[in-house]
């Protein structure tokens, strides 16, 4: 192992370039980390942003040897092979400066696809009991632990094309809520997924499955998603084509 | 730079600081009781994203399975305490925990681990005479903040993010809050935000320590800003340790978060540096005994110097059934595997870690303050803990608060009310703060925050006593004036981490000073903190508690006496059949 790593750092907003930087190794090093070193120790003027340190909040993503990576959770041993990294902010969204992203269309778009809860309960009443092992509430929580990192959503083609796409995670969640027996909202819910913004724009490539750091498929989710809408469309549920 | 800066100015009905469990459900309550209020959420990084809430492994305590009662939680959070709580404070928290826990299953659609027959799971955490925890897995904490998060962005509540807050700014007259200060991150700008209403909500942190498990984020800034503002802090010297942190070595985020409790309650050994075994020697309970006294014998043990590679002690589960260890601690498995550990077969490095901070503003169950206009929830706040929060009611404490301040700032304001004229000087004093590294020539900052963390973790950490203490507040009078030497280039203020560091800083400093301060008044050890010159819990009965307020930039201190307002050291609520 060198003594060293070179890091190329993207500095700028959506106009911008590369800036070199060398970083001491330390056993134990995640990019975050290096990042940080940058910041502390050779230019205080780089901007990024990180809140948790430990893969729960989903705010320091960027993309690192060109690929979207959380980087609190990525040891640079995995990453950096031949001693260096390349670190730039995530694709698809806009860039505030250096590695730190605006999220606020990510987040619009968790609201556009229906990601929230519907309730059919109030806090008067008690829990619904429902089996851990009920079929329905294992397809739920198979996509539920979602951090809204935007690894998936930097990563996919599709997005890419078409700037209006709901995107992985936002459908992830959907599909989550459309499993949930006690949400109420699957009518508005399917037709907010159904467009041509929605499940059906998506092409399976499955960018989002690779990358996804809490191994979650939204491929698998949106596959379930373009299933209940067209069952939902035979029925004549979804309202007008939209 | 001159003072004369232009600041824009923004109105609102109600302005929310913080996006955890308590500023989200205080936009929510807040907006369900009035849809006509203009809510607005100011966070200082990502809605929903920064903060502590999201980080709750452990779970959500609350009395409601058969057996267990109101009671019995109030007394396991007042002995917990022990016995400083305000029990006014801890009654609301036990009681309106029930309802929202259901608020946040059924309404906003939390997901909580279930048993086979289909009820909710509840599981044993240290310190209570009941399994009342409610969780989601070992990550309940990102459950309920996505859930709340969605909610919020389905709404019509504005959001600021990437702005924080840098002073509270009250009326000409002083009679009420007239809004706060903040500086948009995103440019550097400064803006007004004048409201009815301010939630404080921004959590507490006690990230001044070198081992510390909150969000990078958290630099006790309400804290700060209310001492500014002249408010009374209460038990700051109740600084919540949790025994195991991970240890990455220098310059690694990932230092001082949390592995979580439940390991040791699964069985999980502490190791020394020679792969012994230790804690038996502080307690019969070994591992297992409490956070307070695990992490007393762990800092002992580093003390005596036989440690691992960087300086802490090691944790292991090998001994257990490795099946059980990756079903029943997933999250931590993960975490650890991605940061080089083997959690299931291997020896993980681990250190006792500065967690939660009980102490801060004094408040009312309604959680007004003693300023019109200025409520506070959650971590901020002090009284509902006591001396020693419980794993479990930190999550409990700021949703149960954060929607009691919703629903009575919707009570107590009407929307697009007149607002009151704020105090330009406050404004004025405030910018000048802020901007006064900016004046001078750009120099490194970091060995202050090195040495802020070594010094408070060595003095007014886990084990104090009256010279350490000197030798603390020593410390921090030159690190602030070391800190008021420094510069940082102002040449491009947007989204500059350094200028925010040396805020934080600033405000990490201010409030160690009240940690330090009230520390040093509290002549007896109970809970979190530990005297070694006075090491037993003397005269309960007449318990007192710390207050504390800054003063011409001195902090002053007082005790008060404890309200026994429901029950006295040596009574309970329970039925003696019951208890």
């Amino acid at each position: 192992m060198s003594n060293t790593i070179q890091v190329s750092v993207w500095r700028g907003a959506e106009e911008g370039e590369f800036q070199t930087f060398e970083v001491p190794r330390q056993p134990s090093q995640t990019v975050l980390d290096v990042i940080t070193y940058i910041q502390r120790n050779i230019d205080p003027t780089l901007s990024y942003r990180f809140a948790c340190r430990v893969g729960v909040c989903g705010s320091c993503a960027m993309t690192v040897n060109g690929r979207p990576r959380w980087t609190c959770r990525t040891h640079v041993d995995k990453v950096a092979g031949d001693g260096t990294l390349e670190v730039a902010p995530l694709r698809n969204l806009q860039v505030v400066k250096d590695l730190a992203c605006e999220m606020t269309e990510f987040f619009d778009k968790m609201n556009r696809a229906e990601g929230k809860f519907h309730p059919t309960k109030t806090r008067d009443d008690d829990f619904d009991f429902i089996k851990p092992d009920d079929k329905k509430r294992k397809q739920a929580s198979a996509g539920i632990e979602c951090i809204g990192c935007g690894v998936c959503y930097a990563a996919c083609d599709i997005v890419d094309w078409n700037k209006d796409y709901l995107g992985p995670a936002a459908l992830n969640r959907a599909w989550t809520l459309v499993n949930d027996e006690r949400d109420g909202g699957n009518d508005v819910r399917l037709a907010a997924v159904a467009g041509d913004a929605g499940c059906h724009a998506c092409h399976s490539q499955q960018g989002c499955v690779e990358h996804c750091p809490k191994h979650l498929s939204p491929t698998h989710s949106i596959a379930g998603l373009k299933r209940e809408t067209a069952k939902a469309a035979l029925k004549g549920l979804l309202g007008g084509d939209d | 730079m001159s003072t004369n800066i232009q600041i824009e100015e923004l109105k609102t009905d109600v302005l929310i600081l913080g996006s955890g469990g308590a500023g989200l459900f205080g936009a929510l309550h807040a907006k369900a009781a009035n849809p006509e209020l203009e809510v607005t959420v100011a966070v200082k990084g990502l809605l929903g994203k920064c903060g502590c809430t999201r980080m709750v492994q452990g779970g959500y305590n609350v009395a409601i399975a058969p057996g267990d009662s109101t009671e019995r939680h109030f007394m396991d959070t007042v002995e917990g305490g022990k016995w400083i709580n305000r029990q006014d404070l801890a009654w609301t928290l036990v009681e309106q925990a029930q309802v929202r826990i259901r608020e946040l299953e059924n309404e906003l659609g939390c997901y909580f681990d279930r048993n086979p027959d289909g009820t909710v799971h509840q599981k044993a955490f240290a310190g209570q005479t009941f399994d009342r925890t409610v969780h989601k897995g070992d990550l309940t904490g990102i459950e309920i903040i996505n859930r709340l998060a969605e909610q919020v962005w389905a709404r019509d509540i504005k959001r600021m993010e990437d702005h924080r807050a840098v002073a509270l700014i009250p009326s000409k007259d002083g009679s009420r809050i007239a809004g706060v200060l903040m500086i948009d991150m995103r440019s550097g700008a400064f803006r007004l935000v004048r409201a009815s209403a301010v939630l404080l909500a921004t959590g507490g942190g006690p990230t001044m320590y070198k081992y510390h498990t909150p969000s990078g984020d958290k630099t006790c800034d309400g804290m700060a800003m209310s001492l500014r503002l002249g408010l009374t802090l209460r038990d700051m010297e109740m600084v919540q340790f949790h025994p195991t942190g991970l240890i990455a070595g220098e310059d690694t985020r990932i230092t001082g978060t949390i592995i979580e409790e439940g390991l040791r309650g699964a069985g999980g050994h502490l190791l020394d540096g020679n792969l012994e075994r230790f804690m038996h020697k502080y307690d019969e309970r070994g591992e297992r005994a409490t956070r307070d006294i695990v992490s007393r014998g762990m800092f002992q043990e580093m003390r005596n110097g036989v440690t691992a590679k960087h300086g802490g002690l090691y944790i292991t589960m090998k001994h257990l059934d490795p099946s059980m260890v990756k079903k029943s601690f997933k999250g931590m498995v993960e975490r650890c595997a991605d940061c080089g550990f083997d959690l299931v077969g291997g020896n993980v490095e681990v250190v006792p870690t500065a967690h939660y901070m009980m102490g801060g503003v004094v408040f009312e169950p309604d959680c007004t303050t003693e300023i019109p206009g200025l409520y506070a929830a959650g971590e901020d706040t002090g009284g509902v803990h006591g001396a020693n929060r419980l794993g479990g009611n930190g999550v409990a404490n700021s949703t149960v608060f954060g929607g009691i301040a919703g629903d009575t700032i919707a009570k107590d304001i009407k929307p697009n009310a007149t607002l009151v004229d704020p105090d330009r000087e406050a404004i004025d004093a405030a910018v000048r703060l802020c901007t006064q590294p900016l004046e001078r020539p750009a120099a490194k900052i970091d060995q202050v925050r090195t040495k802020l963390w070594e010094h408070m973790w060595e003095d007014a950490g886990i084990v104090r006593d009256a010279a350490s203490l000197a030798r603390a507040k020593g410390t921090l009078d030159e690190l602030d004036a070391e800190l008021d030497t420094i510069g940082v280039s102002g040449d491009n203020l947007a989204y500059n981490l350094t200028w925010h560091d040396w805020l934080n800083l600033k405000n990490l400093i201010l409030v160690s000073k009240s940690v330090v301060a009230a520390a040093t008044a509290r002549e007896d050890s109970r809970g979190a903190h530990f005297r070694a010159d006075y090491p037993d819990v003397r005269d309960l009965e007449n318990s007192t508690y710390t207050v504390v307020r800054l003063k011409d930039d001195e902090i002053t201190l007082g005790t008060e006496p404890v309200d026994f307002s429901r029950v006295k050291p040596g009574e309970t609520l329970l039925d003696e059949s019951a208890a």
